[in-house]
């Protein structure tokens, strides 16, 4: 028996399993960062590792904190700008990318843009980013989540999917061929895609996880492989890569942010005796 | 650019005050790591207004300008949520109280309109993936000229493009420059040499201004040259929070912990720029009220490590027509043989 996991570890072990030898990736910040060092280090050592600032054929020294992070620019190979990445992308020199997820729908189209209206927002996410540009052009996509929500109806149509379903992708003609979201990684189980009607369907369910648990998250009839499959228990070597790279991977979001939190504090207390005179600060208005 | 009077080189303020003016279109030349915090933070403090503000990644740099009321547009492609999930972000008061409107585009989208007008084209052709998308359905104060489609003269197939974009002014922070404006910057080069290059003016600060001659030994880590900068501004940790390779690491401690949790609300936003911003004339008092606050310790920690690059041979096997014996070294003759000849055949003329 392995030694024990977190879902958060089991999620960044599986999106490392969708790096092949040999393949050129665009990695993101997060999970899939977390999963392309580990690739890298277990799997897949001939793969090229980029970002779309245009750093390419990289190996993190931890886990970075953005796409144009210090840490990923000691000893990278190419140093490009992110016109080029992208125009490499068009040109189907990416073979997988990885994007992270803020709403779904059943057919792996994408919202991270905004939550109710758009002028008027109830939730203002990021935007595109390189997200709509990747998910178009790269060979194959991968969907990540960790906080993200599964919706019959997008807010905003921020990345293509599979649009409509069925072959409504392929037809636009705007996408190469075949192109398109292959995976839905979660903490709960990985989700893949009907070849005929690219709806999203249950493929691999992670232990201990119930199928009640995976389908309260989603709004729709959500379809299940009659051959569903549970994830391999992680190995001690894939954990001890993930301990020792992205700690706060392994802690979650919660665990992490009350741990920082608490440090800072610590820090804050301490310099406290170094204002001696605090009234520094003037009010302009 | 003409030399400015009495040289190029001056405070963040001069360089605000001369260069960026009310309703400008100002871009944001740095691409998610080290930013021009201070030339931010100069313009936020002079209170200027009605920019349409570019930025291609926007993090506390946007943030802190559209919460002193400085831009009234803002074109991007992503504004980082500093409150998170649950907190909110300036951009989105903004918005929810009607006070800024926004252009939506793709990472790709948003670099080549800079491309673009770096170049002198009009427009340019982009990835036409986004036609599917509402990045492309939903317009904003651009309308119609968001994006337009056209049809290629070689292929018949529709093409998608966006307009050239040409900002008033570009504020960059970089490693370092010459007294010229010669700015050197390495690492991430993202969309930051096309920012300033499309742009009208070019104000550039950096960590350490350094000889004109270490500019000539390393020419390829110049992004903007001499000829195109109107001002430079040498600030020493210029970019803090966010970090400069080779300089200095983020400081978490600032952006997470100080800056992100008081971002959430506006109140809390109002009291960290007035504290940060509006309480410090300039960088120098910035980094001391940090250090009164916090200690040395805190940003030392920050310092980089040093990797240097292996130097390239730039040389060349002569660096004369003329060899050791002053003979030219293809023709094999020296200079007063040379002239002898040319007068021998009638070809000098007195």
């Amino acid at each position: 028996m392995s030694k024990a996991y977190t879902l958060e570890e089991l999620l960044a072990i599986a999106v490392a399993k969708e790096i092949h030898d040999y393949e050129n990736v665009i990695l993101g910040v997060g999970v899939p960062m977390t999963a392309g060092a580990l690739a890298k280090a277990l799997y897949a050592p001939h793969a090229t590792l980029m970002m779309e600032s245009g750093i390419v054929d990289f190996r993190p020294l931890l886990s970075l904190n953005n796409i144009a992070d210090a840490h990923s620019c000691r000893g990278f190979s190419y140093a490009t700008d992110l016109f080029s990445t992208f125009t490499a992308t068009y040109r189907g020199f990416v073979d997988v990318c990885f994007l992270g997820v803020g709403q779904v729908d059943k057919y792996g189209n994408l919202n991270t843009t905004v939550i109710g209206d758009y002028e008027k927002p109830t939730l203002r996410l990021p935007g595109s980013g390189g997200a709509a540009d990747f998910i178009s052009y790269a060979k194959r996509t991968v969907l990540t989540m960790r906080g993200g929500t599964f919706v019959n109806t997008l807010d905003y149509l921020t990345s293509p999917g599979y649009l409509e379903g069925g072959d409504s992708r392929d037809k636009t003609g705007l996408f190469p061929c075949g192109s398109g979201p292959v995976a839905l990684i979660s903490t709960k189980g990985i989700f893949r895609f009907d070849p005929a009607t690219k709806e999203m369907y249950l493929a691999q369910i992670h232990p201990g996880v119930s199928l009640e648990s995976v389908k309260r998250d989603v709004p729709w009839d959500l379809q299940v492989a009659s051959d569903l499959k549970e994830t391999p228990r992680p190995t001690d070597d894939e954990i001890d890569f993930i301990r020792d790279f992205a700690p706060e991977l392994t802690a979650g979001r919660e665990l992490a942010s009350e741990l920082r939190n608490a440090h800072m504090m610590k820090k804050t207390d301490f310099s406290q005796e170094k204002v001696p005179d605090g009234a520094q600060v003037r009010r302009l208005k | 650019m003409a030399e400015a009077k009495g040289g190029k080189v001056m405070s963040a303020k001069e360089a605000v005050q001369r260069f960026v003016h009310d309703r400008d279109e100002l871009v944001i030349g740095n691409y998610t790591v080290g930013s021009c915090a201070e030339l931010c933070y100069e313009i936020v403090r002079q209170g200027k207004k009605g920019f349409t503000l570019y930025s291609q990644s926007g993090i506390f740099d946007v943030e802190v300008l559209v919460a002193g009321g400085c831009a009234s547009r803002l074109v991007t492609t992503y504004v980082l949520r500093s409150g998170g999930k649950k907190g909110g972000s300036a951009v989105e008061r903004a918005l929810n109280a009607g006070m800024l409107e926004i252009e939506d585009y793709t990472n790709f989208d948003y670099n080549a309109r800079l491309v673009a007008g770096m170049h002198g084209f009009s427009y340019i052709q982009v990835l036409e993936g986004v036609m599917a998308t509402d990045l492309f359905r939903k317009r904003g104060f651009m309308g119609e000229n968001k994006f337009r489609v056209i049809k290629c003269p070689y292929t018949g197939k529709d093409q998608l493009t966006v307009p050239a974009a040409n900002p008033d002014v570009c504020i960059i922070h970089v490693q370092r420059a010459d007294k010229s404006g010669n700015a050197q910057y390495w690492g991430a080069m993202g969309s930051v040499a096309a920012a300033a290059l499309a742009s009208k003016k070019i104000i550039v600060s950096c960590e350490e201004i350094v000889d004109h001659e270490i500019i000539q030994s390393s020419p390829h880590l110049t992004i903007i040259p001499a000829y195109r900068v109107s001002a430079v501004v040498e600030v020493p940790w210029g970019a803090h929070p966010t970090e400069v390779l080779g300089y200095y690491n983020m400081d978490y401690f600032m952006y997470i912990g100080l800056f992100s949790s008081a971002a959430a609300t506006a109140d809390g936003l109002k009291a960290w720029m007035d504290e940060w911003i509006y309480g410090c004339p300039d960088r120098a008092s910035y980094i001391d009220h940090y250090v009164r606050r916090f200690g040395s310790a805190v940003l030392d920690e920050l310092r980089a490590k040093p990797f240097y690059s292996a130097p390239a041979n730039y040389g060349s096997a002569f660096t004369s027509r003329w060899d050791r014996e002053g003979r030219e070294r293809s023709m094999g003759v020296t200079r007063p043989q040379l002239e002898k000849l040319l007068k021998e055949r009638g070809k000098m003329y007195e």
